[in-house]
């Protein structure tokens, strides 16, 4: 029904008439504007997504037509899982470093925001050093990490030389500090042979944990907004500055860790840049740098199977899925919304 | 309004900042193509210094003719594969490419070049074939045919300071054993912290010593991976003895320490102008590294400070074999450069002429010159024994050295297989594993070739489900 309204003046010559769009036109308006986002999304996302399932059927090499095969990629794929070889290799240390860095992260996350949320002194000057690191690009901290983590002359291994721990090969060493392998190492080190702990995908972990900076800014919002009244009240029933963090502060941020659990789990599985550059594009040493990622960015673009390489990202897909859901079903036991406290 | 003043400023400078860097970008790349000649149009891998040379070949090249013009486009980087896929698929390939990495295989299979046959008469392909020695020759083909034209190759020998070997008394090696012997001199098992090896193995070299030792990666003949032979087997044991001889964390930390010289220096020289020694006595590498050396020479002369004096030999061969291996002797790993033609090129004969330019197949003279400015080995012994060229090399007996080896016909490639890039990744990882970490050297090749056949198995399926793609 047009909407059309007059409006009278007492005057023949003075009359006007106000008219607003139809609902057809005002609905093709809508289209029109939404329409460079809707064909953004079909074009370089639904249309990629969708043919990147069916290139995972298919034996697919840019060059020539993809040719269906079934499953056999994900068969290849099942069939290296358990392996030290690759997708196997890839899936081990990818869970390796997400394991590890995802917990780090929001334990050292949050750690840092209740001490910066402390109101002292140079406050401004402790938030911009914790954050900066999250805003140098990726490329440039990778390079530096390099630097800093050179057995012979990095910042690192020095650092550490004053508590009298010996130098690290760090990104040259294959072997993992939290394996048999490690393990086998401490027990070494007990028996007076030296502690070479930290491997190359413990490097990787510490730069994570480096750049937790943006993390840390999500954490600070969240203390702020937490009543002074819930303090104070824990106060008076006799809690001490601990028991008011993990009574408090904890349940309080319990949304946000959450979220930033869910998003540093996605980030830690797509982490590509930086293992690009560490490993010169190889994943070396020994292959303990081959995350997923890298593994199917070699799949795809050096040996030219698209079709494997379309698997793996499904299945990674998948996984991810898996996980997130599995994080959502945890969250009922853990996260306590505002509403619910 | 002062900050205002600062703001304009600032973007003036950005603007004008922007503006240089992309006129200088285009103006590199941007070529007038005369009217009465056809365009080449040419892509490339080099930088660095190494383009000025290739800018120069091509300038000769567009001198010399009055048919064709070269337009050389720089691809430095890793993604010229994905470029050259893309524009194959959409089309519009270049006419021409060099690349060093080891795809001919890969991409001959594949359909994305032609072989040669396609580009020029056969008899003239017969011919350029006769012309090249047998490593360049290898490197241009794939299952017999040529698809690839080698115009440049790359071979190592051993480098080592003969003032520090003059020192202990040791004399270049001959064997394994007197390798083994000048590294034990130099840095004696069980010394603290060492400062200098006399030889460190490197996990990438064990393409290099696996050939040495008489033995192959491959059989094409039954189309099998050989990586677990005694004679691998026996290379990778004695580059691992340096493991049990000075510890893997040692080596792997001493070894960073090579990356991390200033301007990736290579460490026989010395760094500071008051030493004579770098961080090895002896090392394995190429023929590039001549020109380092010297440069430090002819700068210590020239500022009259002594010099160390260098040489360079053949692999040693190994003092002792498993039964039923024969050692090799001047052999090695060789890669190189090499010209392909991509499929529906427009101007393949433009593109074959140039190819023929850069290799010297009608004048020595030219690629001699070629050879001299990059530092390259000649691909043919025609121009290696142009007079230009043995002028050059009687004046530089190290380059002079592996000129030599290259015409060895013990001089083998990345076995040239679909999936070669694969292949070789997999063996330099092995030899990691067996150098860095405690797994069996047996077990850590059984499962490295376990993993390369069955990769070899699914391209041959494929191949014989779909033999060489469509054209």
């Amino acid at each position: 029904m047009p909407n059309h309204s007059t409006t009278e003046t007492g005057d023949d010559s003075d009359s006007c008439e106000e008219v607003t769009p139809s609902g057809g036109s005002r609905s093709r308006a809508g289209w029109l504007f939404c329409s460079p986002w809707i064909l953004g999304f079909l074009l370089l996302f639904a249309w990629p997504f969708l043919a990147s399932f069916y290139w995972s059927l298919c034996h697919y090499d840019l060059i020539n037509p993809p040719e269906f095969v079934g499953v056999e990629n994900y068969q290849r794929l099942v069939s290296e899982i358990g392996t030290d070889r690759g997708f196997g290799l890839a899936l081990t240390n990818t869970l390796y470093y997400s394991l590890l860095s995802v917990p780090l992260s929001v334990i050292v996350g949050v750690g840092l925001a209740a001490l910066l949320s402390a109101n002292v002194r140079g406050q401004g000057i402790f938030r911009t050093l914790v954050f900066l690191p999250s805003i140098i690009p990726v490329v440039a901290a990778s390079v530096l990490w390099l630097w800093l983590l050179d057995p012979q002359s990095g910042f690192i291994n020095y650092v550490l030389s004053w508590v009298g721990v010996e130098s690290q090969n760090w990104l040259n060493q294959s072997r993992s500090a939290v394996s048999g392998e490690g393990l086998a190492v401490v027990t070494g080190w007990l028996d007076g042979q030296p502690l070479k702990l930290m491997g190359s995908k413990d490097a990787l972990v510490l730069m994570t944990i480096w750049g937790v900076g943006n993390f840390v800014v999500i954490y600070l919002a969240a203390i702020g907004d937490i009543p002074n009244a819930m303090y104070e009240a824990a106060a008076i029933d006799g809690a001490g500055p601990l028991r008011r963090f993990w009574h408090v502060t904890i349940p309080m941020l319990s949304p946000v860790i959450f979220f930033n659990l869910v998003m540093g789990l996605i980030r830690s599985v797509q982490t590509f840049a930086s293992i690009y550059v560490l490993s010169e594009g190889t994943g070396e040493p020994g292959g303990s740098m081959t995350m997923i990622s890298l593994q199917l960015f070699l799949s795809a673009f050096t040996d030219f199977e698209m079709g494997y390489a379309s698997a793996m990202a499904w299945v990674l897909f998948v996984l991810l899925l898996m996980a997130t859901v599995a994080l959502f079903r945890t969250s009922r036991h853990w996260v306590h919304y505002r509403t619910q406290v | 309004m002062g900050r205002y003043i600062s703001y304009t400023i600032g973007l003036a400078l950005l603007i004008a900042i922007g503006s240089l860097l992309i006129q200088y970008g285009s103006s590199r790349d941007a070529v007038q193509i005369p009217d009465d000649r056809e365009e080449v149009v040419f892509w490339h891998f080099w930088g660095g210094e190494d383009r000025d040379v290739v800018d120069d070949v091509v300038r000769r090249f567009n001198e010399s003719q009055s048919e064709y013009f070269v337009r050389a486009i720089a691809m430095p980087g890793n993604n010229l594969q994905a470029k050259l896929f893309l524009s194959v698929a959409g089309g519009d390939p270049p006419d021409i490419i060099n690349q060093d990495d080891p795809v001919v295989p890969d991409w001959a299979h594949r359909g994305v070049i032609d072989s040669l046959e396609q580009v020029a008469p056969a008899e003239e392909v017969a011919a350029v074939r006769d012309f090249l020695l047998p490593a360049a020759e290898k490197l241009s083909t794939y299952e017999g045919e040529m698809f690839a034209l080698c115009n440049g190759l790359d071979i190592r020998a051993l480098y080592y300071n003969q003032t520090l070997l003059d020192k202990y008394g040791l004399e270049p090696p001959e064997t394994t054993n007197d390798l083994d012997r000048i590294a034990e001199a130099i840095a004696p098992q069980g010394s603290g912290d060492v400062q200098r090896y006399g030889y460190l193995p490197d996990t990438r070299r064990l393409w290099a010593w696996g050939y040495v030792f008489g033995g192959s990666f491959y059989d094409d003949v039954d189309h099998q991976a050989t990586i677990d032979s005694p004679a691998v087997d026996a290379a990778l044991k004695w580059m691992a003895s340096y493991r049990d001889k000075y510890s893997a964390d040692r080596i792997a930390a001493f070894r960073t320490g090579d990356q991390s010289l200033p301007g990736k220096t290579f460490p026989l020289l010395p760094i500071r102008d008051d030493e004579m020694f770098g961080r090895y006595a002896v090392v394995m590498d190429g023929q590039w590294q001549v020109r380092k050396i010297l440069a430090l020479q002819q700068r210590r002369e020239a500022e009259g400070l002594p010099a160390p004096s260098f040489g360079v030999c053949p692999l040693p061969i190994p003092a002792e074999l498993p039964p039923g291996v024969t050692a090799r002797s001047n052999a090695g790993w060789v890669n190189g450069n090499f010209f392909v033609f991509p499929r529906n090129a427009r101007n393949r004969s433009g593109a074959w002429e140039f190819a023929k330019f850069w290799i010297g197949y009608q004048s020595t003279d030219q690629a001699a010159k070629t050879c001299i400015e990059g530092g390259w080995i000649p691909v043919s012994q025609s121009v290696v024994e142009s007079p230009e060229f043995k002028k050059y090399t009687d004046a530089n007996p190290l380059f002079g050295k592996f000129v030599e080896l290259a015409s060895s016909p013990n001089q083998f490639p990345t076995p040239p297989v679909v999936g070669a890039a694969m292949f070789k990744r997999a063996v330099e990882s092995a030899s990691y594993d067996a150098m860095f970490t405690d797994k069996p050297i047996e077990e850590i090749l059984q499962s490295t070739n376990q993993t390369i056949q069955q990769q070899l198995d699914r391209q041959q399926r494929r191949l014989e489900e779909a033999p060489k793609a469509t054209r």
